[in-house]
């Protein structure tokens, strides 16, 4: 498989995460997976580029993006459940008390 | 990232060690003494930062460490005492507001120290990896921050878009950072600056790619439009202290590691980012100017405002010269002390359990002219009237912009100021001409004083007398270009 | 801080603490802080002033922080005391400091006493900052600042509305003078690249300039004489020349001591001082020194018809002031700065005490300003009676005190000038000495002698308090050695380098060379005005009436003025009215107002709505925008 496989592969998984943001209007949840999908497809360029170039960066990138990440769902996750003992509810349409 | 030996000097980085030191033990000292202690760490986070500027003050000089990975220079020097000052004035102005809120116990105080500590890393960063690691400690942490009062629902709505969109951005900076990597090889800004010098690095698409993702990225940090559209939303549900903190240090952070990337690691990319930049200095000057008009929340106009304020501190950086990098240093410091004000008497207003709407400040002239005076002054600053500093930040920024050749981005700017100005001069027309409804009387604690007091004379100050700050920010910014 | 900046400072803090903490800690507190400041500077004052000028000390020059820094626009804000400043100082701070002293119980009722203490401080402030600057920004910043002063204090009773029109008029006229002033300012940083007195005289005198400039529609001017005349417009509105001078007396609807302070003794003579100051420039150009001793000497005679007719005590004195100034312009013009100088001092000392000693009338007939229900009231206030003859022949050159020894210089300088300028400026300046004399003891003789006029007031007049009679008395002393003490100014090369003579522009050095009845035709003028006052205001009182009747027109003229208030109404007022109405209907109401106004303002509404419309508070939205953000970015720029 070529680097190129990867990178589409990457690119795919990315719009995915993207799109999983902005079309879901049920879950917050879903929303936090899809951002890991996002971080995920970041990973997997970092890594096919680091393995094509035979350059390690890209792998010592990968785990602190992988730390973060966990750091990060656990922040969101608190934030999330803040917000369902204020609301009783996690649906994406209705965190609109603010606008305008 | 080859390391071929040890190059680690620590006392470099002796300001963000002393504040993650501090920061830690704080956390083990706030979880020992429960309630109690939240006093004492008030003021021992004050003495911290005191001590960290004291100790930035020693440094001078250029200096790398971690193979390049992390810089201090006089730009950095310049920015941490920023940051310092925009973290610790909020904090100071706030004790009885995060008293009264709930929001005491001494996290409040170690968390905002984290997210500072961050923005400090950005600041000195010299590689991609160690840039986002400071912006995602200071983004997390200020997750936490905007959702701190667990019990208000407009908080934590706050904190949950800030959170969803701030890790898309980190996304997107991300995928960026990975295009750059993969075309480059490094992520240290001086391996990547190198492999654009030589002729090979031009022209590839990927590459491109990769710049327009970091400031997609970076622009959502300083909510730049069209990634502006937390701001408003957040800075209305955010306590008010996190509001003020979160309106200057991300944005201090953010255009110190914008600097970096654009004049360190692509400088030679100009051509490409200079445009995309003007579009987002113009977009953000719009938006600010006109979403403002039909505010009704403060906290939120100030939202506004301070989309508009990037969009003219965008203008420094588009200008692309030391005189713009100056301008954007200038700006940026005025415009510490103005929002730092202006938070300081909305906190001021809401010890009367009031304040966060423009109508609650009708009649103000006559119930308490020295407020209202105080206010106008911070208003009229903003709007950039002179002899307030607001003007001096908006003139050097044209001035520099001019000199650029940029004519008709400094004229829309003027345009746009004018346009913004309306709402600033509203405020002031609500406290002047309107009739007071209700009856109560605004009182400073006594930090608050002190922090209000500051900023009124600053801006005064350096109205009238620029010299000494045109000439600290002159010398800074001397490591560019 | 050194104690020369202490000099500046002290009034300004005065200012503050009175200004902004006045309603608080009450008024006495406030004047003492006031006076406490003023006191300060004065003695501040004195000790430079007895290094600078008494001894020989060297000239102080102090760069106290740089100002504004702006590519190659450097300035830096500064102190300079040459000889010329040590006199300034002296004058402004020691003058100032007798008046705040006066007001003590000038304005002892009045309910705004802080507020006035404060503005009195601060219009010392701003003048020191314009006597002390080293550069011609700072100047300008001063300038500006006694104009402020200037306007706050004669419109300070704001709830006269006779007092508010005047204080905007000032305010007006002096416009048209800064513009002029400020549009010098930028002709010398044009031409010379630096605004510092020091560098832009130097290459002034080295010739490093352009020699002629493009002006306007003017062509290529004279580069010199361009800044000159520029900077002498705002002299002449800040000194109330010829044709600017309509504000000054309309200016005595403010409280008497600040009459005395900012429109006699200190602000009104800082044209002089600025010509004085930028004689290096002056001296090279033969058309702007022509143009200042016209305009002196014209403003000179006009000045003093028009005091011989005046009824109001106050503008009397007003006018007075204005013909003097008049008497020191033309000084400058014939080169002769020191005399001008000189008579700037013991002006300010005699006309600030003849102020001071109106205002002890007015204060005695219980705020009586017209002279002719005035009368005998030598015997009720002897001692203001007293001072107020010595000012008066003090102003008039009685020999030996004040006046004598500097107006004579300046008589003889324009006599041994030999141009033909300088002798239609001696001519005009003996004329101008005669009508000085006879208004001066007019006003004497009506206030004073005869019979009291209105007998309730008359019976009820009283001296002032000795806050006031002290000031007046210091003043006296003031009046009448101000004279012998300062001949020496004129002497030759006292100023040292302060001031810069041209070739062959020698006239001060020969005007103690000049006959001998030139030397005392002065004095004649003097026996002759004072005769003609006698007769017609003691021997016969009838006869002014009569001498009005006959020249009726002449009368009327000197009694409005020479019409120039109307000349002024009618050209500037009602036409600009016409101009601003036509332009109203049709272009702001149907032109701006539609489309531009309130069409911009509409347009905004509805882009701000449109705004608030995209703000939906939908997570799913703002992550939408940002995406189609990048990708449009991605799109356009990749």
């Amino acid at each position: 498989m070529s680097l190129n496989h990867y990178l589409v592969l990457g690119a795919i998984l990315f719009t995915i995460g993207i799109f999983g943001i902005f079309l879901n209007r049920r879950n917050v949840i879903i929303i936090m997976m899809s951002i890991e999908l996002i971080l995920l497809a970041v990973n997997i360029n970092f890594v096919a580029f680091s393995r094509f170039m035979g350059n390690v960066d890209g792998q010592i990138i990968t785990f602190f993006v992988m730390t973060v990440a966990a750091a990060e769902a656990a922040i969101g996750l608190a934030i999330l459940v803040a917000f369902f003992r204020n609301r009783a509810t996690i649906d994406v349409e209705e965190i609109d008390s603010m606008k305008g | 990232m080859a390391v071929e030996q040890l190059d680690i000097h620590l006392v470099l980085m002796m300001p963000e060690i002393l504040v993650a030191i501090m920061a830690m033990a704080l956390l083990l000292l706030s979880a020992w003494t429960h309630k109690g202690g939240a006093g004492v760490i008030h003021w021992l986070t004050m003495m911290t930062i005191v001590a960290v500027v004291l100790v930035i003050q020693v440094g001078s000089g250029t200096a790398t460490t971690f193979g390049g990975q992390f810089i201090t220079d006089d730009f950095s020097r310049y920015v941490k005492v920023v940051m310092c000052l925009g973290m610790v004035l909020p904090v100071l102005m706030s004790a009885d507001y995060i008293r009264g809120h709930g929001m005491d116990g001494g996290e409040y105080h170690v968390v905002t120290m984290f997210a500072m500590l961050g923005g400090m890393i950005m600041a000195s960063s010299g590689g991609f990896l160690i840039l986002y690691l400071g912006l995602e400690l200071m983004s997390l942490s200020l997750y936490v921050l905007a959702a701190w009062r667990r019990d208000d629902r407009c908080s934590s709505e706050a904190g949950l878009k800030y959170f969803v969109l701030g890790s898309v951005a980190s996304g997107l900076l991300l995928y960026g950072i990975s295009m750059v990597y993969g075309v480059t090889g490094g992520t240290g800004f001086a391996e990547v600056a190198s492999f654009l010098g030589k002729p090979e690095g031009h022209g590839s698409q990927l590459l491109a790619l990769g710049v327009v993702m970091i400031l997609a990225g970076m622009g959502f940090k300083i909510a730049a439009v069209p990634f502006h559209m937390w701001a408003p939303d957040v800075y209305q549900g955010a306590p008010t202290p996190v509001t003020a903190f979160m309106s200057v240090v991300p944005k201090v952070a953010a255009i110190a590691a914008l600097f970096r990337i654009l004049f360190d690691v692509f400088p030679t990319y100009h051509v490409q980012w200079v445009p995309i930049l003007q579009l987002f200095a113009v977009l953000s000057m719009a938006v600010g100017a006109f979403g403002g008009l039909v505010q009704t929340n403060i906290k939120r106009l100030l939202a506004y405002s301070s989309i508009g304020h990037v969009g003219y501190m965008l203008i420094g950086l588009v200008a692309n010269s030391q005189a713009g990098a100056q301008g954007v240093l200038v700006y940026i410091t005025i415009y510490l002390f103005m929002t730092v004000g202006v938070f300081g008497l909305i906190i001021a207003f809401d010890r009367q359990g009031l304040g966060e709407n423009i109508s609650d400040y009708q009649g103000l002239a006559r119930k308490q002219p020295v407020m209202a005076f105080v206010m106008a002054m911070f208003m009229f600053s903003m709007a950039g009237i002179p002899p307030l500093a607001g003007f001096i930040g908006k003139f050097s920024i044209f001035m520099a912009a001019v000199k650029g050749g940029f004519i008709p981005l400094a004229v829309v700017g003027v345009l746009f100021s004018a346009v913004g100005a309306f709402y600033y001069i509203r405020v002031v027309k609500v406290m002047y001409f309107d009739q007071p409804e209700g009856e109560f009387k605004v009182t400073l604690s006594g930090g608050g004083f002190i922090v209000v007091s500051l900023s009124l004379f600053m801006i005064f100050f350096w109205g009238i007398l620029p010299g000494d700050l045109l000439a600290w920010t002159g010398a800074s910014v001397q490591a560019f270009h | 801080m050194s104690a020369n900046l202490l000099i500046l400072l002290a009034p300004l803090t005065g200012a503050l603490v009175a200004g902004l903490l006045g309603r608080r800690i009450g008024s006495g507190l406030a004047i003492a802080a006031t006076i406490t400041g003023m006191l300060i500077s004065a003695w501040l004052s004195i000790r430079v002033f007895s290094v600078v000028a008494v001894g020989d000390g060297p000239v102080i020059r102090e760069e106290i922080f740089s100002w504004i820094v702006a590519g190659n626009f450097n300035v830096h804000f500064g102190i300079l005391i040459d000889r010329i400043t040590a006199i300034m100082l002296i004058v402004v701070s020691g003058i100032s400091t007798l008046i705040h002293i006066y007001s003590i119980g000038y304005m002892a009722d009045d309910p705004d006493e802080p507020r006035f203490f404060s503005y009195l401080s601060l219009f010392t402030f701003a003048m020191l900052a314009l006597v002390t600057s080293d550069n011609f920004l700072q100047l300008f910043f001063g300038w500006e600042g006694v104009g402020l002063a200037s306007y706050l204090l004669i419109g300070f009773w704001y709830k006269k509305e006779s007092a508010c029109n005047a204080a905007i008029k000032a305010f007006l006229v002096n416009r048209v003078g800064d513009f002029g002033f400020a549009l010098g300012i930028f002709a010398i940083f044009m031409v010379f690249g630096t605004l510092d007195y020091d560098r832009v005289f130097q290459m002034a005198g080295a010739g490093e300039f352009k020699p002629t400039v493009d002006f306007l529609f003017f062509g290529d001017v004279d580069t010199i004489t361009l800044i000159c005349l520029l900077l002498f417009v705002g002299a002449m509105g800040k000194s109330a020349q010829f044709l600017l001078h309509t504000w000054l007396p309309d200016a005595m609807e403010g409280p008497t001591p600040v009459s005395a302070l900012i429109h006699a003794a200190t602000m009104v003579t800082a044209g002089v001082f600025m010509v004085c100051r930028a004689s290096p420039l002056f001296e090279l150009s033969e058309t702007a020194l022509g143009v200042v001793t016209v305009v002196g000497a014209v403003t000179a005679v006009f000045a003093a018809s028009v005091g011989l007719v005046q009824n109001d005590i106050k503008k009397v004195i007003a006018y007075s002031t204005c013909s003097q100034l008049g008497y020191m312009f033309f000084s400058a013009g014939v080169s002769a700065y020191a005399a001008s100088m000189f008579h700037l001092m013991t002006h300010a000392f005699f006309k600030a005490l003849l102020f001071l000693s109106a205002g002890a009338v007015i204060h005695a007939m219980h705020h009586e300003q017209d002279m002719r229900r005035m009368g005998g009231l030598a015997k009720k206030i002897p001692i203001t009676y007293g001072v107020m003859m010595l000012g008066t022949l003090a102003l008039t050159g009685f020999p030996f005190l004040a006046g004598f020894y500097s107006k004579d210089a300046i008589l003889e300088s324009a006599y041994a000038a030999h141009t033909g300028l300088g002798t239609f400026a001696w001519i005009m300046g003996m004329l101008a000495a005669v009508m000085t004399t006879f208004y001066s003891f007019r006003l004497v003789f009506m206030t004073f002698h005869g019979k009291p006029a209105d007998h309730h007031a008359y019976s009820h007049a009283h001296e002032a308090p000795w806050s006031m009679r002290g000031p007046l008395l210091v003043l006296a002393v003031g009046a009448v050695f101000a004279g012998m003490i300062g001949v020496p100014l004129v002497g030759e090369g006292w100023f040292k380098g302060a001031i810069v003579l041209g070739q062959g522009h020698d006239a001060l050095a020969h005007a103690h060379h000049v006959p001998f009845w030139v030397k005392w035709l002065p004095f004649g003028a003097f026996v002759v005005g004072v005769y003609l006052a006698w007769l017609m205001y003691v021997r016969l009182p009838t006869l002014p009436g009569i001498v009005a009747e006959t020249f009726r027109g002449t009368h009327r003229f000197l009694v409005n003025a020479w019409y120039f208030d109307r000349l002024y109404d009618w050209m500037f007022v009602t036409m600009a009215k016409k101009i601003g109405e036509g332009l109203w209907h049709t272009g702001d109401e149907t032109i701006i107002d539609g489309f531009g106004v309130n069409g911009a303002a509409k347009m905004c509404t509805r882009i701000a709505g449109g705004l608030r419309w995209v703000q939906s508070g939908y997570i799913y939205h703002y992550a939408f925008a940002m995406i189609v953000g990048v990708l449009v970015l991605v799109t356009v720029y990749t």
